[in-house]
């Protein structure tokens, strides 16, 4: 960069004008001229200059004019009016528009030189100045950008974040937590306390009285809606200075609604669990104390209907026990699928070959229908040897004495079809809304004397689902159910 | 006067029929003349029909309130309003159900004139028809 101050001369005095450039030029400067007001309006707003030194009388445009022109496109050109009519009015007036000084005109070199050392120098503050200025905006604009970035991600979060100070003052807050805790018309620097529920308002409080050695921070579970409508945890903290002192407490208040609907349903299905496992038992137990009561005089088949009865009872409780261990390994997968290629024919007749015996006893036959060639599944072959055994044994239990049921396997371009169809007892369209619900049995005068444990097909569904294949059901009461079960081919 | 001649014939209903069973030979063998039902439907005809001078009703059977929806329609009809019904449960725990009716408002609501646990103790059972033919 070059370093050599650069001067602009404005005179229409000829003589004059080519004096100073001389005399400058011999300094070292580097000097351009212009011959009256335009030209040097011209020139001083075109070109960056140092200093510029304005003629104040010109015929075409005052020199005032001519600084102010100039000031108002460079700023930091430091500028002198010359002047032979030097009056003090002229020079308020010349430096109230922006001049730096005036010379008096006649000037001596020596005068001249003066005031262009002390512009020079009035430059470099100017430009300093302006460095210092600039500097700092770019650091009030990279504060405003972190500001700004920081907000915005603030806002984005899912959780409502509130941050109050060590009067219970809002000082920060996002839209999410003021729509949870529906917090109306609030400005920061408000007394929050009183526009929240009292359960955070007092998990606030406590921090605020402690200040100092407080618990590192406390959560808790607020129902804000009754019936589970909506359920937030909120988590306070205490926020401190940089020296140490404390500063306030933030707020993060996480919707947890949805986990509590789980947690309820998980209950819920706890409470039934140990039901169906009571239940049994408590059979069991009747009949044992039947047997051990002197007073109850009990026939030798009553006696032995009643064993038997109690047997048959826990072998209920056993296959409950575990329908409900495989529930828990589907739900935990702790069960490591083995996923192979099936030939799903084969799979299928050995799960009749297993249940056989059991359709013999009630006198039911098959009528099996496989198409040729059928496409490989891949699959886990226990699941879906267990898929077949649960239908087909409902299609035997359900059935009618010497009844039928009817097999077709085939397949579209990317299902595998398993149709299933028995001359069975049939249900009703209330019964089937709620089939495949956990434990639920359908109970009338067919299914008095029909075993199950209430999960048969609450595991079909879920193997089916696991799968990403689909189950539908059709039936006619006392006429006989169909299961239609789609499986997609290609399977990860 | 004992109470088997205050109250002679007993409903049980219950779906399921081993504790039917069990119960029926408990109830006999103390006196009572045992009448069953294995549904609620079938209960409250059986109800109607039998006119039994007390129920014993279990609370789930095709439905988690089968036992309370029976209990409302027995002392809904005119005989059943002086009929004692007792309602048989084993998930006082399970279901979460507060069964102690303590407010007249519970009372109302649920009707019925005692709760009992499974698997059911006779004596409590008598106990209670005691209790409730002496208010």
């Amino acid at each position: 960069m070059d370093n050599t101050a650069k001067i602009l001369i404005v005179d229409d005095e000829k003589g004059l004008r080519i004096g100073t450039q001389r005399l400058l030029e011999s300094e070292g400067f580097y000097v351009e001229s212009a011959e009256n007001g335009t030209d040097g309006i011209s020139l001083g707003t075109q070109k960056e200059f140092d200093l510029a030194i304005i003629d104040l009388k010109m015929p075409d445009i005052d020199g005032l004019e001519v600084l102010q022109t100039i000031k108002k496109d460079k700023p930091n050109t430091v500028c002198f009016i010359a002047t032979a009519f030097a009056s003090y009015d002229t020079a308020i007036e010349a430096t109230r528009i922006g001049a730096y000084s005036y010379i008096p005109k006649p000037f001596t070199p020596e005068e001249l030189l003066h005031n262009v050392q002390q512009g020079l120098k009035q430059r470099k503050l100017l430009i300093e100045a302006e460095r210092l200025k600039r500097e700092r905006e770019e650091n009030l604009l990279a504060i405003a950008d972190e500001k700004s970035r920081l907000n915005t991600v603030i806002e984005s979060i899912n959780d409502g974040v509130l941050v109050v100070n060590k009067v219970g003052e809002m000082v920060y807050y996002n839209n999410v937590a003021l729509k949870l805790l529906e917090i109306e018309d609030i400005e920061l620097g408000e007394y929050l306390l009183d526009k929240i529920p009292a359960k955070i308002s007092n998990q606030i409080k406590e921090f605020l009285r402690a200040e100092d050695g407080l618990p590192k921070s406390t959560s808790e579970q607020i129902e804000l809606k009754p019936n589970n409508e909506l359920f937030v945890e909120t988590v306070s903290s205490p926020v401190y200075h940089s020296d140490g002192k404390f500063a306030g407490v933030v707020i993060v208040v996480n919707n947890i609604t949805e986990f509590k609907r789980i947690e309820l349903i998980k209950n819920q299905f706890v409470s039934m669990v140990a039901h169906e496992l009571k239940t049994p038992v408590v059979a069991v137990m009747g009949f044992i104390d039947l047997l051990l009561d002197k007073k109850i005089p009990l026939t030798d088949d009553q006696q032995h209907d009643y064993m038997s009865r109690s047997s048959s009872r826990l072998k209920g409780l056993i296959d409950l026990v575990n329908d409900l261990l495989d529930i828990s390994r589907m739900e935990i997968k702790t069960k490591q699928r083995e996923i192979e290629e099936l030939d799903v024919r084969e799979v299928f007749e050995s799960t009749l070959m297993f249940l056989e015996q059991l359709a013999k006893e009630r006198g039911i036959v098959f009528e099996q229908k496989y198409e040729e060639n059928l496409p490989k599944l891949n699959a886990d072959q226990n699941e879906v040897t267990r898929l077949f055994t649960n239908i087909l044994s409902n299609a035997i239990k359900y059935n009618k004495e010497n009844g039928k049921i009817f097999i077709e396997i085939s397949s579209s371009k990317n299902y595998l079809c398993i149709k299933i169809e028995d001359t069975g007892i049939g249900m009703k369209k209330e019964d089937k809304e709620r089939l495949f619900s956990e434990f639920f049995r359908i109970k009338n005068k067919y299914t008095r004397n029909v075993s199950g444990t209430g999960l048969g097909l609450t595991i079909v569904k879920r193997i089916v689902d696991s799968y990403h294949g689909k189950i539908e059901v059709e039936s006619e009461y006392e006429k006989g159910t169909t299961f239609t079960i789609y499986l997609p081919i290609k399977t990860k | 006067m004992s109470l088997t001649e205050k109250i002679k014939k007993v409903l049980l209903v219950d779906d399921d029929v081993d504790l039917l069973e069990q119960n029926k030979l408990i109830m006999e063998s103390k006196g009572f003349e045992v009448v069953t039902a294995e549904s609620a439907k079938e209960g409250f005809e059986t109800f109607k029909t039998e006119k039994p001078d007390a129920c014993v009703v279990d609370l789930i059977m095709e439905h988690h309130d089968s036992g309370f929806v029976l209990c409302h329609r027995i002392k809904g009809t005119e005989e059943g309003k002086t009929t004692p019904v007792f309602i048989l449960t084993s998930a006082t725990y399970e279901t979460g159900f507060k069964f102690n009716a303590n407010t007249d408002e519970e009372k109302n609501w649920i009707k019925a004139d005692g709760i009992l646990n499974k698997p059911v103790v006779v004596e409590e059972l008598l106990s209670k028809l005691e209790n409730y033919l002496q208010v």
